[in-house]
Order: C-alpha cells, then structure tokens, then sequence
C-alpha cells in the first residue's frame, strides 16, 4: 500500500472507503423471503442445512424493508405482478432482483398460453441476475448468487461519476 | 381436407393393408400422415370384425339377454324421485344412466330434498363444474353429489343461456358450493342467484371477460402490462 506500508499495527487493515463498503455489503445481501411456485422449493433448500446459505451471508428477511435482495422464485402471475412491484418498491436502496428460474425469466412453460401470467418478471421491476432452470438446482441459485456477490463488489458508490 | 389429400390417403392405407406400411410412412406431410394412420387402424378394426362374425347360436343367446329388463341405474332412480317430487323439471330426453338433466326453476329446492331425503341423504357436494358446449351452444353447470350414508353418487346437469347465464345457488344447501361457485363464476361467468359472496376467487377483481369460455379472448393490457395474445400460424 505504497506509503502507509508498515506504518501500523499488524492488527489493522487499510483500504479505499469504496471497496470496504463493496466488501461489507457484497457478504451479506440479505434476502426478502418468498417464494411463488416450485422454485421455493428448490430456495428453501438451498437455504437450509446441506447448502447452507447462510455461509455466504445470506440471511432471510420476512420484511421488504429489511431486505437488501428480492429472489423472484417462481411463476409470476398478473394478478401477483403487482404485488411484487409492490413490495419491490417498499424495499430500500440498493436493492436488487434476482430472477430464478424459466417462469420468472420468461414465463417458462406459460409463455404463449398462460393468458393470466406474466412474461418475465422484468416487464415490472429490474433484474440483475438471471437464473436459467426449471425449477434451477441450489449449485445454480448460489452460483447466481454469487455473481450478484460480484456485482455488488464492483460498485463504487463513494466514487464520482465522470462523464 | 382437399380431394387430393384423401386420394393419397385411401392408396395409402390399401398399400398397407397388403403389407406395405412404407406407404403410409413414406407421405412428407405430418397431419397427412397421421391421418393415413388413423385411417388404417379403422379399417384393420373393420376387417377383424367382419371374419369374426358371431355365430348363430351366440346370436341367439345376445337376443335373450337383452329381452331382460335391464336394472335402472342410480342416476335414473333419482331421476325418476325427482321427477315425481317436482314435475317438469327433470329433462328426460337428454338425461341417461350417468347424470340427471333438471332445468334451473326448482334448482334449490331439489338440491335441499336431495340433502334430506332418506333415500338420498346426499350429504356431500363434491364439485361443481362448467362447461362450455362450443360457441354456438349454451353453458352448462354439472354437480357431483355422493352420500355417506348410502354411498352412493350421481351427477346433476343444468344448462343455462350463454348470453344470461343464471342458475339458482345452491350454497346454502352445501356450503363447500360457496367456493366452487365461485370458481364457476370466475371461470364461466355463470351467475348462481342467492350466493351471499358472489366474487371472482382466483382472478383478480378487474379481470375482463371469462377465461374458460371457448369464445374468450385475452385482454391486451393489464394494468399496463402487455398480456401477449397466441401467435397465429404457431404449432
């Protein structure tokens, strides 16, 4: 770290604002439980004890305002469509959208036919993360998770954009 | 189908019934194809049934079975309480041995003799159902109903208009009628008058129009979100 090399205790660690809090908050996005079809299943799985999800500091939150990540789990309806923009927009900033599994992606096995559900869940609120799978197994739903982990660490929030 | 189409069709299936099944396969068209099959299996049926032709004597012994009166069935025993109990309001034409045609009129008041009489005793509604006959056709409401006491189940049959349709609720008599007729509502649009509750149950509120009737047609925007109708030509 150029000049302040040895100029502390061993016990201290120095960084830019900007990574540390990339850092903290990349390590524990906490996410809005719930889930709409059978892709809950598969996330109540991969948040239980085998896969654990808590190890990459991911805790459930039953409220939207406690929640930094929403994953979308399942077949989105019209009706429940505005529901999730809802809660979507009662959670704080910054805050994002994991959308797991085909139903969610792009309607899934209802993309033509299912006159009541919704075409992807990003026609109403933002996604960052796509999860492929029908429902995904827990390795993609944490890979998935992972990569949002990556995203989150490449903020700069402190830094000035430049034009 | 063109003329065309089923010249191609019938020398197909004489091929094959000689032995030829290429010629069936062989025809690029796919619904050509499984038409020629289709074709085939019928006349392989007909061929079978006509070198297995009953001989006389078990032709006669047929003939005396059906000399026997045969053993009304329990929707026709019903039917026939009913008929008794509340005149002109079962439809006999179109009722048969597996379900009960009533017109609407008495509806609730059989629906409660139904409940309580000691021959009936159907104690349970299991489902009631819509249907749609085709566009051209009217709406149709079907109730199963079994009793424990005697363990037995029949199917009540009413159709309704599909430019009013009205039939009278039975949600008191059974209160699981609640929730199916609902559904029905929901689904057919079919009004049951007397329901204490008469909401939409898995639509939304301001859903248009009813989605399981044949001539429904899917609204375009939901609250503006585009619902994509079917694309034409998709197979």
């Amino acid at each position: 770290m150029g000049v302040f090399e040895n100029k502390f205790h061993d016990n201290v660690v120095i960084a830019s604002l900007d990574k540390l809090l990339g850092w903290a908050r990349s390590t524990s996005p906490w996410f809005f439980q719930f889930g709409l079809a059978c892709c809950a299943i598969e996330m109540m799985a991969t948040a239980a004890s085998r896969h654990d999800l808590m190890r990459i500091g991911m805790i459930p939150r039953s409220s939207p305002r406690q929640a930094d990540v929403m994953i979308v789990a399942g077949t989105v309806t019209l009706k429940m469509a505005l529901r999730v923009k809802k809660l979507y927009e009662q959670m704080a900033n910054p805050k994002y959208v994991i959308s797991m599994g085909s139903c969610a992606t792009s309607g899934g096995p209802y993309w033509q036919h299912g006159y009541h559900v919704l075409k992807g869940v990003d026609l109403v609120v933002p996604v960052d993360v796509y999860i492929p799978g029908c429902p995904p197994r827990p390795e993609s739903l944490i890979e998935g998770l992972l990569k949002l982990q990556e995203k989150i660490q490449s903020e700069r929030p402190l830094t000035r954009k430049t034009a | 189908m063109t003329d065309n189409q089923e010249m191609l069709i019938q020398e197909a299936v004489e091929k094959a019934l000689q032995g030829d099944m290429e010629a069936v396969n062989n025809i690029e068209d796919r619904v050509t194809r499984s038409k020629a099959k289709a074709a085939l299996v019928k006349a392989k049926r007909e061929a079978a049934k006509t070198s297995a032709e009953p001989s006389s004597e078990e032709k006669s012994e047929e003939s005396a079975a059906e000399s026997k009166p045969v053993p009304l069935s329990l929707n026709q025993k019903i039917a026939g309480i009913i008929a008794s109990q509340f005149p002109g309001t079962v439809d006999e034409e179109s009722s048969s041995e597996t379900h009960i045609q009533l017109q609407p009129a008495k509806w609730f008041d059989i629906a409660q003799y139904l409940r309580d009489d000691p021959a009936c005793l159907f104690d349970s509604l299991q489902c009631v159902t819509g249907v749609d006959l085709g566009e051209e056709s009217e709406l149709e409401v079907r109730y199963n109903l079994h009793s424990m006491t005697h363990r037995h189940a029949i199917e009540i049959r009413i159709e309704c208009a599909r430019n009013n349709p009205k039939v009278p609720s039975v949600e008191t008599v059974w209160h699981i009628g609640d929730w199916f007729e609902r559904e029905t509502y929901d689904m057919f649009g079919i009004e049951f008058e007397g329901h204490r509750d008469l909401r939409r149950i898995l639509l939304p509120d301001d859903w248009e129009g009813w989605p399981l009737r044949k001539d429904y047609e899917v609204q375009e925007t939901y609250h503006g979100i585009v619902v994509p109708k079917v694309k034409e030509g998709w197979e």
